[in-house]
């Protein structure tokens, strides 16, 4: 199988960053920069639904929740290891993508792009009404004051090291991606998006390849939803409204939804910008309004998102030299 | 051959196609008429597409009871008036997201796309994206799709539209080919008439949904109602 150009750039840069990273950020930085990691997870999967197959989910950071939810209730219930737990949060968030997916799958467009928030929507009330597990009694699992401990990976105990491992998992994740793209599914995805008529004359199963991609998209969102919730020890409900999903949604159009930079880039923009802010005393909602520029500036000039232009600009500069 | 039987489809009040029958028995048969008389119509639901009344065939096995995709991996395969190629995959990406979808094994699949591949002249276009094809190379990898995996019906809705003259001829010998290539019973729909007079032994007219004639297509093509049809003006009263 061929590397590509973009693969070598993007597992060179998974590598500095896993080298150098946890090295110079200090502090709270290295966790806004494993919240950050969680984030790039989570919207490869709906870039790549986006890119390929042309289908808009804005339920994406509420399925992340889902996944929380289902690994810190495994932690307070079992005494499993941690990837088993992940796994299992994955899972569940597969199966509960493909739930949420079943009256979706036979829309297109907006429709669909409806459904997914509705789903994110009716997330964000369960979740602000039971919150998340912290070791309490019952299923729900709620105990009013300090939260139990949280066990992370053997070995990983400590915020560094845990950066270290979430790059691994996104490196894993794109790498999981990319095989897709490259063998059956991925052609099937790409004559959906052509037209539901050119899958049908491939001999492509529509339901039954989006089903798929639904799939693996909330398996990504369940497992970063899990690392997440490994990386901070408990959920805030906030984290998981509605309005983030489409926010996380529009950040990935600004940073372009094909190819490995354009999610870093959104995940970029969604958490270390408003952390940059609040470091230096402005008011983060101002990153608001940067978004909302940034869209704009996406929408009217770079289909392929800020990814694209770079892109560009650097194979540019690489003919000039 | 293909058989088509007391075919009729209905948009709602609208009766689109009434009652079509014909036998396609040559290797390439043509399908004509003025614009919106029901051609498209008739390959959509021979795809399985539309919902609609009476039976088809192709030596005598019905596909009715197989919905599109399994229609496909029956054996049918087809060409829309816009190509329905995907832009972000190479060529051969769009030759082989066909044949994922037969029935055989990984090796098997590999040759009818390597296959189709030889039996056209796109063996320099297999490592392009589609996006960086010209319309006649796009034409070129839409046949070629229609050829994979020894097919059973090949239905290409306006194969040439939008092509020079020089590439509508060279294309057409190609399609020429496809009898040679498979053993597929061929339907073109096309405007061009002298497209359909050179390569398609029988023709169908319709028009306004009804089968206005049948039959050998140069006999066909002098009939009176269908120059009647062609011209819009009302049938001469005998």
């Amino acid at each position: 199988m061929p590397i590509t150009q973009s693969a070598k750039a993007g597992l060179a840069f998974a590598l500095l960053a896993f080298v150098l990273l946890p090295v110079l950020a200090g502090g709270q930085w290295v966790k806004i920069f494993i919240s950050t990691g969680c984030f790039i997870l989570a919207a490869s999967g709906v870039a790549f639904m986006y890119a390929r197959l042309g289908m808009v989910s804005l339920g994406q950071v509420a399925l992340m929740g889902v996944g929380g939810w289902v690994m810190l209730r495994m932690n307070h219930a079992f005494e499993l290891p941690f990837e088993i737990n992940l796994a299992v949060a994955g899972a569940v968030t597969l199966m509960f993508g493909w739930l949420l997916a079943m009256p979706a799958l036979k829309m297109r467009g907006l429709y669909l792009a409806l459904i997914t928030l509705m789903a994110a929507g009716g997330l964000e009330v369960i979740f602000s009404t039971f919150r998340f597990p912290n070791g309490g009694e019952g299923f729900w699992g709620v105990m009013p004051s300090v939260a139990a401990p949280f066990r992370r990976p053997f070995l990983v105990s400590d915020d560094t090291d845990y950066l270290r491992y979430i790059i691994a998992a996104i490196v894993a994740g794109f790498l999981i991606i990319e095989l897709h793209m490259r063998s059956a599914p991925g052609r099937a995805w790409a004559m959906i998006r052509r037209s539901e008529a050119a899958a049908y004359a491939s001999g492509v199963n529509v339901v039954y390849y989006k089903a798929w991609a639904f799939g693996l998209a909330g398996f990504l969102a369940g497992v970063s939803g899990g690392l997440l919730a490994g990386g901070l020890g408990l959920l805030d409900p906030a984290t998981f409204r509605a309005s983030e999903s489409i926010m996380l949604f529009a950040l990935m159009i600004v940073g372009g939804s094909r190819g490995w930079l354009g999610v870093v880039i959104a995940a970029a923009l969604y958490r270390v910008v408003p952390a940059l802010f609040n470091d230096w005393s402005i008011d983060a909602d101002i990153s608001l309004i940067i978004f909302g520029a940034a869209l704009l500036h996406a929408i009217t000039t770079a289909p392929n998102g800020l990814s694209g232009q770079l892109t560009d600009l650097f194979t540019k500069e690489v003919k000039r030299t | 051959m293909i058989r088509i039987d007391n075919l009729t489809v209905r948009f709602g009040g609208v009766t689109a196609l009434d009652a079509i029958s014909a036998d396609f028995s040559q290797p390439i048969s043509g399908i004509i008429g003025p614009n919106g008389a029901g051609k498209t119509t008739t390959m959509n639901a021979v795809s399985g597409f539309l919902d609609y009344q009476g039976t088809i065939s192709w030596n005598d096995e019905p596909v009715d009871a197989l919905n599109p995709f399994k229609r496909t991996r029956w054996g049918l395969r087809r060409s829309f008036q816009r190509e329905q190629i995907a832009d972000d995959l190479t060529v051969l990406d769009n030759l082989q997201a066909i044949a994922d979808n037969l029935p055989g094994s990984r090796s098997e699949r590999r040759a009818n796309v390597e296959q189709a591949i030889e039996s056209l002249p796109i063996s320099h276009l297999v490592n392009r994206k589609a996006e960086s094809l010209n319309a006649y190379e796009k034409r070129l990898t839409d046949l070629g799709r229609c050829i994979i995996g020894n097919p059973k019906i090949v239905m290409l809705d306006e194969p040439c539209g939008g092509l020079q003259q020089e590439e509508t001829d060279r294309l057409g010998e190609l399609i020429q080919k496809i009898p040679l290539l498979t053993r597929a019973t061929t339907l073109i729909i096309d405007h061009d008439v002298d497209l359909i007079s050179r390569i398609c032994a029988e023709t169908l007219v319709l028009d306004f949904g009804r089968r206005i004639a049948f039959g050998e297509t140069s006999q066909v093509l002098a009939d009176p109602k269908v120059k009647a049809a062609y011209l819009g003006v009302e049938e001469v009263a005998q």
